[in-house]
């Protein structure tokens, strides 16, 4: 019942047809791309999505702190705006459904402005990028972040009044279950409470591995997905045991996210979809 | 059942003041008052505090002391350069002095490095930085062991150090120090997030667990979130674990402590709310369950 996808982002810098090519044989129907269409080769993703039998699924954004949402000086909020812009256009081309949008700087936890401007700055931003979105027929989707990456949206509540706040149909809720385990206190109840406003799923567990190697029970949680009627994807973004992971992706790299944790992700989500008679 | 132990059960003063001073003697008394057996003093500035005072409230009030150490900038005794390790060993001494005046069992905390120091990005880094520990921390356990002191080296989640995450990577870490009087503080937040299975965690430690902080997954009230909790104090009572288990949060109210630990948010109605819960849920976990009644 469901469609899954595998984000790319922890394959590093191996050349992403490898990466398409790796995620198609373990039986996924979907590839999550990283959200540098600059960088990007589209010709050689648009072979390799093809050539293999699967879609971009959607584009994970990547907010440095050139790219923050809420940042106090107006040229660098603008600028994330734009990248957002551009990741939707990215997505567009590619047919790929979902951007995720989180308006902070990763691993920024101190904010610059009071909170409350923040806010509003980052609610005028999400507004003005969710109606773009809706122009080129993809969904934003607004991802808390846990504690030590951000501390403006870190949970589901907070996540869920912007969401209404904004109040567009093209702006929908995120779950990521390795940012829930640190901040939600029942991640499936959040996920029921978000319900048809879920609109992305990000599964890792509780060690950001692939589930099944940390100590998440996953039942209740693909449970409360699938009774919110979800229609999306389910995605893994699984990234390395480290503070600082653009640093282990750009050094000795993490090759058990490779073709190990790219084949156990979807065989255990599989198994318990099966398991609880949703299949 | 570890209650029949005696397990103590305490309270962290970061709960409670911080940072915490001579001037908190009232502090003393909430936690008496609520019912602790125990107040863990955190030395957070050794100049405001002095370990006579600690020991007259704790002996005015009927509480157990733990003392833990705070590692903030400079505070490094696996720093590449010796001025710092120096700095930072002396520090840990005048904790050791402490914890033999209050007469607490160990010197507590993630004692290894400054906490959320810059990441290393190559591990032959790390090994040097865990030697260097390895080898201040043992000139820490010659000093402390003439008082009758342990440490308790507490691992830390990915965010907060990249030295050690694991109780195995804790486990290594005393292997190195090689001290009979040192052992591990184990604290449920930081395995929730890095551990693959808590219970067999605290099994792997077993007779080197020495210290217990007990934290939900999002710092608020033990038993308010998902935790294993049932597994965990299981766990404790495979190894026999018999000291004390210590209630930890943090006041989001403090600037330099909701930067250190990432809390910028309440995470309970209020801070004597979550002692108070907080106590009941972990006492009531230390009953024996029926099943133990013969």
């Amino acid at each position: 019942m469901f469609r899954y996808t595998y984000n790319t982002l922890v394959y590093g810098r191996e050349p992403i047809s490898i990466g398409i090519e790796r995620v198609a044989l373990a039986g996924y129907d979907g590839v999550e791309l990283v959200g540098e269409p600059a960088d990007a080769d589209l010709k050689e993703i648009t072979a390799a999505l093809s050539a293999n039998g699967v879609v971009a699924s959607s584009i994970v954004s990547i907010f440095t702190p050139e790219r923050d949402i809420v940042s106090s000086t107006a040229g660098t909020r603008q600028k994330a705006i734009d990248y957002v812009k551009g990741n939707i256009d990215y997505a567009a081309v590619l047919g790929a459904e979902i951007v995720t949008f989180t308006p902070t700087a990763c691993m920024k936890i101190v904010p610059e402005s009071n909170l409350d401007q923040e806010w509003d700055w980052a609610i005028a931003a999400a507004t003005e990028l969710a109606d773009y979105a809706g122009t080129a027929g993809v969904r934003l989707a607004l991802e808390p972040w846990n504690r030590y990456e951000t501390y403006l949206i870190t949970r589901t509540v907070q996540a869920l009044k912007f969401i209404d706040e904004v109040g567009s149909p093209n702006l929908a809720y995120m779950a990521d279950t390795f940012h829930m385990s640190l901040e939600e206190a029942d991640i499936a109840a959040s996920i029921t409470l978000a319900g048809a406003r879920l609109g992305h799923v990000h599964l890792a567990d509780s060690n950001r591995a692939a589930p099944g190697f940390g100590h998440l029970d996953f039942r209740p949680i693909i449970s409360a997905i699938a009774a919110s009627d979800y229609k999306g994807w389910i995605s893994y973004e699984l990234l390395p045991a480290a503070g600082d992971v653009w640093g282990v992706l750009d050094g000795p790299g993490a090759p058990e996210f490779k073709g190990p944790y790219t084949e156990a992700a979807i065989n255990h989500t599989k198994a318990i979809v099966s398991e609880l008679g949703l299949d | 059942m570890t209650n029949v132990i005696g397990n103590e059960v305490g309270l962290s003063t970061f709960v409670l003041a911080s940072p915490f001073t001579d001037n908190d003697a009232a502090s003393f008394d909430r936690v008496a008052d609520m019912g602790y057996d125990l107040i863990e003093v955190c030395i957070e500035d050794p100049s405001l505090l002095s370990a006579n005072w600690i020991a007259e409230q704790a002996s005015r009030t009927g509480l157990a002391v733990s003392i833990c150490g705070a590692f903030g900038p400079g505070r490094d005794i696996s720093a590449a350069d010796a001025e710092t390790r120096e700095g930072a060993l002396h520090y840990l001494k005048t904790c050791v002095d402490f914890a033999a005046t209050v007469g607490s069992p160990h010197v507590a905390g993630p004692m290894y490095a400054v906490t959320g120091g810059p990441p290393m990005r190559d591990e032959a880094q790390r090994v040097e930085k865990r030697s260097r520990a390895a080898l201040g921390l043992g000139l820490v356990a010659d000093y402390a062991a003439g008082f009758g002191v342990r440490l308790a080296i507490e691992p830390l989640n990915r965010f907060e150090t990249d030295l050690v995450n694991t109780v195995e990577q804790g486990i290594e870490l005393c292997g190195l120090i090689d001290r009979k009087n040192v052992g591990l503080l184990i604290d449920t937040f930081h395995m929730n997030i890095e551990e693959k299975n808590i219970g067999d965690a605290v099994r792997a430690a077993g007779d080197l667990v020495f210290h217990v902080q007990v934290s939900e997954n999002d710092r608020g009230t033990p038993g308010s979130g998902h935790i294993p909790w049932e597994e965990f104090f299981l766990s404790l009572q495979d190894i026999g674990y018999g000291g004390p288990l210590v209630v930890e949060s943090f006041l989001p109210t403090v600037q330099e402590i909701a930067r250190a630990v990432s809390l910028w948010r309440p995470v309970a109605a209020s801070m004597d709310e979550l002692a108070i819960d907080g106590l009941a849920f972990v006492r009531s976990s230390l009953e024996p369950s029926q099943d133990w009644v013969i």
